[in-house]
């Protein structure tokens, strides 16, 4: 690892390397207390279970929740592990370290701070866990993309499926995606008015409009309404603020209003609760608005804490240097070694000398198999003949695959332009032409999900040809059997 | 959550209505045995689901009416405004001057075509001004020209359109000696094409509601305003407003929550009885049941009877049984149950009018007046086959 370089003069006054340190544990999110890192530079015992806590808190790819803190502390050391070889670590004490939390707190500590000088780490898990004020959506797949989950094991059904089971549950799955989509059309329709009905109330001129969060704090900041209909008319001066003016004449707003609370139930993801764990649970008697404060006081504090820390930084360093002095020096081996093994069972020798056996004859007969294969096929290809014909079949054959997948990558790349941004967008809405340049417009974006859902189309339309001429093909194959196709869609 | 309703034809618009004046005044009804707050919560949804508010007040059917002869329509739309309570929509209605004479290639091939764009337009500005359309409630005959052959075609441009909003047919069974000598072969039709476009068909028929109103309700003189209105009392405890077992603070938001063919049994309305399980062998195998409790002691209520495994079908994984609840009693009743219930009791009706159909059929009978508007015998032999599909997966339970 190499030293990082610093400025010795930087912070040389007394007192600077706790402070330096309590800011770090504060911008970071479940923070151990600054006494955990002065005892991991002495890889005292107790400070270890901390540090990987707060690793595994810094590398996993989950947003903070209740979920976390129920994950053993051993699967937590070997996620770390496995995270940290794979973004190229190369202490190899910390591979070898155990997982039970006994020892190693200095060597989680040089992780750590790995971890600090690869990129800010205390920038991207505030990024992670901000409280979105405005209306978002993402317009990118990656979460949609990172939580597929692997296809479960293929297991064997006991006996023959039936395919009235299957058909129901089909039908089942329909009925639920319309669900979904319905959903979504009432939240979208929902959204734009009161997008529209509160024009020209935001204080910030570029965005003009409010939020839901915005518009429910205004309307209800205890939280007391919960039914809609007669109740929320009754409300409706006690909410009705000042300077808030309702821009569509002849739409009442008794029905915006209504309507309003509707919506909160429909975002996806419960802003409400507080993003960090441990204030879920006493936050939920309060009123929303006082929820929604403390949260955003929260983030303000660990804004600060992010800014202390940047300040003091290079004292973190000096210290840091100390720390890497006092570890034993390790072997320059460290580029050669090979990624992170998995762990293997132990074994008796003799075990062990079985199973090499069995994988060699393993590999000998496969190896036979593919080479009869081999033969098999180069004697019914050279059966073909290498004449013209064969030739020009194989061009024309290579033709249409190259012509294929020209077309797919050009209209999948079609409009994209500039890649949209990752990450969830704020939506706002805005006259014509009156956007700025790094905003996304809607039109676009919409464009190019056409195109891509053409593209995905014409792929099923051809992938259902291919099972209507293997269906027929097996209809043909056995005479004197009429197939009668069950009702399609 | 709003539902958008289309009445299609005679029978259509006079249930229609029926089924409007019952929300309604259920919905403004004194006794709802609960307390305040809950009922401006059940009043508040069921408005919000049926009707849009204007100015001065009165609310106004989310509705589209669509019969090929004004009278009807006239009929429908000054009994509403009589009421004084609730009204449709000024330009909500479409109507012509012809007539479909009970064909449903006319009303299919015909009308359909010919009145597509207006019929459309009027349904799109019921959609615009909902703010979440949870999906449509289409209510027709079958053995009629109009309600059926233009319902059929409606729903498949509703199915093109909003591909994403849910469809549930209201259907109305005809007498098994009805009147209109063609009805088997109206029927066929309009259920094999409903079948492909529709998310749900709930089934109401004419003989089992006349049963009800001679035995249970002992009227003399039955006619079709009795029928109409027990239908209306059924389909709104069926849709008025309830909690279901997942969210208990508030209102089902989605109220067609219902994705199979379901065909409603006899309801009585008064207090829940013990259900006698029939011992039988022979169960009437079910997909799903909806039980639907209103008014008092609905959360004591002892329902296991209906999740006894023999009721329903093997191959489902668990049993496709939901209640739903409220303390709101309905229409003054007390108690009320509905039973809404996907099940082996469609089989005999449909098996019938298959058969008296295909008896017609052989011969040839008034086959002419069908492939003069288009409709052509291989398309009743599709229907045929799907309806006979239909019969045989039922009957394979």
């Amino acid at each position: 690892m190499r030293r990082r370089r610093v400025d010795p003069a930087a912070g040389a006054r007394a007192g600077a390397l706790p402070e330096a340190i309590a800011a770090l544990s504060r911008s970071l999110p479940s923070g151990p207390r600054p006494e955990i890192f002065r005892r991991a530079k002495f890889d005292r015992p107790e400070a270890t279970s901390a540090l990987w806590q707060l690793l595994f808190r810094v590398l996993s790819p989950l947003p903070a929740g209740n979920a976390l803190a129920s994950i053993a502390l051993e699967v937590q050391a070997r996620l770390v592990k496995s995270a940290l070889c794979s973004q190229g670590y190369p202490r190899l004490a910390l591979a070898q370290l155990p997982e039970d939390g006994s020892q190693g707190s200095r060597e989680l500590l040089l992780a750590l701070s790995w971890l600090l000088a690869r990129g800010p780490v205390p920038e991207q898990m505030l990024a992670q866990t901000r409280v979105p004020l405005g209306d978002e959506m993402t317009v990118c797949q990656c979460e949609a993309l990172a939580s597929l989950v692997p296809p479960a094991p293929h297991m064997e059904a006991e006996g023959p499926v039936d395919v009235r089971h299957v058909q129901w549950l089909m039908g089942k799955l329909r009925f639920r995606w319309r669900q979904l989509v319905s959903s979504q059309q009432e939240q979208c329709a929902l959204l734009s008015k009161i997008h529209l009905y509160t024009r020209g109330c935001h204080s910030d001129q570029n965005l003009g409009h409010l939020s839901v969060t915005e518009a429910e704090m205004l309307r209800d900041p205890e939280g007391g309404q919960k039914v809609s209909g007669a109740g929320a008319a009754q409300n409706l001066d006690l909410a009705y603020p000042k300077g808030l003016h309702f821009c569509t004449p002849g739409m009442g707003p008794r029905t915006f209003w209504n309507d309003l609370w509707l919506v909160p139930r429909l975002l996806p993801g419960d802003w409400a609760a507080p993003l960090d764990p441990g204030g879920a649970s006493a936050c939920s008697l309060l009123s929303p608005l006082r929820v929604l404060l403390r949260t955003l006081e929260r983030e303000s504090r660990r804004l600060e804490a992010v800014l202390a820390w940047r300040r003091a930084e290079p004292v973190f360093w000096q210290w840091m240097d100390t720390v890497l002095g006092t570890c034993a020096p390790e072997a320059p081996a460290a580029a050669s070694q090979p990624t992170f093994l998995p762990w293997v069972p132990e074994c008796g020798d003799g075990e062990l000398e079985l199973v090499v056996r069995e994988l060699q004859t393993l590999e000998e007969e496969l190896r036979e198999a593919v080479e009869r294969r081999r033969v098999a096929w180069e004697a019914k290809a050279r059966g073909c003949g290498r004449g013209p014909e064969w030739s020009a079949a194989r061009r024309a054959s290579r033709e249409t695959v190259e012509k294929e997948l020209g077309a797919l990558q050009r209209c999948w790349e079609q409009e994209s332009g500039p890649a949209p941004a990752h990450g969830p967008h704020r939506l706002v809405r805005r006259e014509d032409g009156a956007a700025g340049d790094r905003d996304l417009r809607a039109a676009e974006l919409i464009r190019t999900l056409r195109s891509q859902e053409a593209c995905l189309e014409a792929v099923l339309r051809q992938l259902q040809g291919q099972c209507r001429q293997e269906l027929a093909r097996l209809a043909g194959a056995l005479p004197g059997l009429i197939w009668i196709l069950p009702p399609g869609r | 959550m709003s539902i958008v309703t289309v009445q299609l034809g005679q029978c259509g618009n006079q249930i229609g209505f029926e089924v409007f004046d019952a929300l309604l005044s259920d919905s403004h009804s004194s006794q709802g045995l609960c307390c305040k707050r809950e009922n401006e919560a059940y009043q508040a949804s069921c408005k919000e689901r049926f009707f849009s508010e204007e100015e001065n007040g009165v609310p106004i059917a989310r509705a589209v009416l669509v019969d090929m002869e004004p009278k009807v329509i006239n009929q429908t739309l000054s009994k509403a405004a009589q009421s004084g309570r609730w009204k449709y929509g000024q330009h909500a209605c479409f109507c012509q001057k012809q007539g479909s004479g009970n064909n449903w290639a006319y009303g299919y091939s015909v009308h359909g075509p010919r009145h597509e764009e207006s019929i459309m337009n009027l349904i799109r500005k019921e959609v615009e001004k909902c703010d979440s359309v949870s999906g449509f409630f289409i209510i027709m005959s079958m053995a009629g020209g109009t309600g059926s052959g233009i319902g059929a075609f409606v729903t498949q441009n509703l199915q093109d359109q909003y591909s994403n909003s849910l469809k549930m047919n209201q259907i109305i069974w005809p007498y098994g000696t009805g009147e209109v000598i063609v009805q088997n072969y109206n029927s066929i039709l309009t259920l094999s094409h409903l079948y492909r476009s529709s998310d749900a068909l709930l089934v109401h028929e004419n003989d089992a509601v006349h049963k009800i109103c001679a035995k249970l309700m002992n009227i003399k003189q039955i006619s079709f305003s009795d029928i109409n209105q027990v239908l209306a009392h059924q389909l709104g405890s069926v849709f008025q407003p309830t909690y279901s077992a997942e969210s208990s603070f508030h209102y089902r938001r989605n109220p067609l929550g219902i994705d199979w063919h379901v065909r409603p049994p006899l309801s009585g309305p008064p207090s829940l009885s013990k259900m006698s399980l029939n011992k039988d062998l022979h169960f009437n195998t079910s997909i799903a049941n909806l039980v639907i409790l209103r008014g008092k002691d609905v959360q004591s209520a002892d329902v296991e009877g209906f999740k006894d495994p023999a009721l329903y079908t093997s191959w489902l994984p668990v049993n496709a049984f939901n209640v739903w609840k409220t303390q709101r009693a309905f229409s003054k009743y007390e108690k009320s149950a509905v039973l809404v219930s996907n099940s082996q009791f469609l089989v005999k009706p449909l098996d019938m009018i298959v058969g008296k159909a295909w008896n017609m059929f052989a011969s040839k009978a008034y086959i002419h007046q069908y492939t003069k508007f288009g409709i052509e015998e291989e398309d009743f032999l599709d229907s045929f086959t799907s309806l006979e599909q239909v019969v045989a997966s039922y009957c394979n339970l």
